[in-house]
């Protein structure tokens, strides 16, 4: 729908009294319609609209860029690579942070990729149609729960049962003990992982879904016909074909799984350093913003923290926007 | 994925080559053809089986620990309701009693508001999208589906910056703030998906019969689309009841109150401070406010599905 009040608004007073034949005329009360104030309020509304949303995600970037710019010119990009974090001294480092976001991101991946896409598989092509349908209503409904409700029962319910059954049987597995030695104390990179992937299963099982629904029925009568069993025939053609859909979905969790603060402040434990075993306590971005972004004073330390935030802000608008553009190169490869 | 990729190949399965009466060696290949194909579909009928099996533990991995997690909150909490626990204001740390109705009506509060900013832009913005083609509207586009991604704690601290600083206190409408932020890019690219399966040819009926543009958006588009409209927005404000990390830099507080420039208690921040705390009354009453958050959420995002399966009833 291309028209636009404003445009023929103008176009009326461009035909001259003298011309007006009674066609000009229907013509003139046509136009006329147009450029009352409704035809022009309607145009006013969707620019308005349009205008309001992008102004606030320009003064979303630039507002947080001029608050940390003090912190930017203190410690530069060294605050990148600095392991260190010591308002007192002022000194300011993000790695501790950055590693364990990316460590926690990684957890929660590793945990709810296969799981997600098994789940997803079985909903989609597997399972019977009475069956797959309550099954996806519910993993959606779940999908709603918040992450303060997560993270409560992280803290009061996982972190005890880690802490004195899950950690301690890990210890004992012979390969995976190299990943979790140290003492079992509940709060770890683990346990915050794994309360990211229950966070980002759902997102997942959703998008993994549209994906394996979305690949053609003649791939996978292909299949069929060449004598494929139904598992072949989701494993070698509806999966490959799905790919980019699920790298999509993958990259979306992530991005959840990076951004995620609250619950994972409850549950990794908050200690500076860099994490040597999944059993260690740690902090990721998001909980170093919260732990350090309510008592902090006013200029440069509020200025390194609100830093973190540009990181984070840095790390999830990259991965997202990959994981739009992937999903958008498959709605493009269906069209075509 | 799963140790399945060890079967063969999909073409060696197929019956041999249907040759009766070729003689005697032609028709023993033909039995072992047979029996070869017979054995590799057995094998991967059995693989199929595993993995199939495989899929149904991961099913079952997927949804126990969130029906657990529903589970125990509504086990815990239940007990933490009674009439006090809607009417009255928290009790000092430690002390068992006292209610969270001052988070209630704030959590309310900061969601009304938030969703007084968001809709009307955020529908005017799908219009936009809606009615033009080409370059802006593809950035809008992309820029809604980032900030889709947003980390919500990014948010809560754009809104401090903005709202808070200035004024140098929390208030309800700094949250607000943040969270129609947040709800912006859902409500935009849910009203857009919702108002385009509005057929075009209604639109042209309307605009053929010499109805001004706004009218007919109004009239018909919107009034066409509603269902569609209301399940997005519902979500969007599901979404948004429960966000935690945008309310902690801009409205906490404790105490009851009513005006939206002032501090204000929220559901999410009560869950949070009291859930952190030590005493096990504290706890109880964080179970009892996670509870009700739960209750509200899933009712919201229930009745949004409700009225998109009315419209696609309808639709059929």
């Amino acid at each position: 729908m291309p028209d636009d009040g404003a445009r023929t608004a103008s176009t009326l007073e461009e035909i001259p009294p003298a011309e007006r034949t009674p066609i000009a005329g229907v013509k003139e009360a046509l136009q006329r319609r147009w450029s009352r104030p409704g035809g022009r309020g309607y145009a006013g509304l969707r620019w308005g609209g349009a205008g309001l949303f992008t102004a606030v995600a320009v003064a979303l970037v630039v507002s947080l860029l001029t608050s940390s710019s003090q912190a930017f010119a203190h410690s530069g990009l060294s605050l990148l690579w600095t392991g260190t974090w010591d308002p007192t001294h002022k000194i300011y480092g993000a790695e501790t942070f950055i590693v364990g976001t990316l460590i926690t991101t990684a957890v929660a991946l590793v945990l709810a990729v296969p799981i997600g896409v098994a789940t997803a598989a079985f909903l989609s092509e597997l399972a019977p149609r009475w069956l797959a349908t309550p099954l996806s209503v519910l993993i959606d409904l779940i999908a709603a729960v918040p992450s303060i409700v997560v993270g409560l029962w992280g803290l009061l319910v996982l972190t005890p049962a880690f802490a004195h059954h899950v950690e301690p049987f890990l210890k004992k597995i012979p390969v995976l003990e190299w990943f979790f030695h140290g003492p079992a104390l509940g709060p770890s990179m683990l346990l915050a992982g794994v309360v990211l992937a229950v966070m980002i299963l759902p997102t997942m099982v959703a998008l993994s879904r549209t994906a394996l629904a979305g690949v053609a029925l003649t791939d996978r009568e292909a299949a069929r016909a060449l004598g494929g069993t139904r598992w072949q025939v989701v494993r070698r053609a509806v999966i490959p074909g799905a790919r980019t859909g699920i790298e999509g979905a993958v990259t979306l969790a992530m991005g959840r799984a990076l951004g995620e603060s609250i619950a994972v402040a409850m549950v990794i434990g908050n200690a500076y350093v860099i994490p040597h075993s999944l059993l260690a306590p740690g902090a990721t971005l998001g909980s170093a913003i919260i732990n350090n972004f309510g008592g902090v004073t006013p200029g440069l330390d509020r200025s390194e923290v609100i830093a973190l935030v540009v990181i984070l802000l840095a790390l999830t608008a990259l991965v997202n926007a990959g994981g739009q553009l992937l999903l958008r190169s498959r709605a493009r490869e269906q069209v075509s | 994925m799963s140790p399945v990729a060890t079967t063969t190949g999909l073409g060696t399965g197929s019956p041999g080559d249907g040759g009766a009466g070729l003689g005697e060696g032609a028709a023993r290949r033909r039995e072992l053809i047979l029996a070869q194909s017979k054995r590799s579909l057995g094998r991967r009928h059995l693989a199929g089986r595993v993995a199939v099996a495989l899929c149904m533990v991961a099913v079952a991995i997927s949804l126990a620990p969130l029906v657990a997690l529903v589970a125990y909150t509504t086990s815990r909490g239940v007990h933490a309701l009674s009439v006090d626990f809607f009417t009255k204001i928290p009790t000092p740390a430690g002390i068992a009693g006292g209610g969270i109705s001052n988070a209630i009506v704030g959590s309310l509060i900061i969601v009304g508001l938030a969703a007084v900013m968001a809709v009307p832009v955020g529908i005017a913005t799908a219009l936009f999208l809606l009615e033009r083609r080409g370059r802006i509207a593809g950035t809008i586009r992309f820029t809604a589906d980032v900030l889709t991604g947003v980390p919500s704690i990014a948010l809560g601290i754009f809104a401090y910056t903005v709202l808070v600083e200035p004024f140098a206190h929390f208030s309800a409408i700094a949250g607000s703030f943040a969270l129609a932020v947040l709800m912006l890019p859902v409500i935009i690219r849910s009203s857009e998906a919702a108002m385009r399966n509005v057929p075009r040819s209604e639109w042209e009926a309307g605009l053929a019969l010499g109805v001004r543009r706004g009218r007919v958006v109004r009239s018909i588009v919107l009034r066409g689309a509603l269902p569609g409209l209301v399940t997005g927005n519902l979500l969007a404000v599901a979404r948004a009841v429960g966000e935690t990390a945008p309310l902690l830099f801009t409205t906490g507080s404790q105490l009851f109150n009513l005006n939206p420039a002032q501090p204000t208690a929220a559901v999410p921040l009560t869950i949070f401070s009291l859930g952190t705390s030590p005493f096990p009354a504290d706890q109880q009453t964080a179970w009892g406010a996670a509870f009700v958050l739960l209750v509200f959420v899933l009712v919201l995002s229930i009745v949004a599905r409700l009225v998109a399966g009315r419209l696609n009833r309808q639709a059929r």
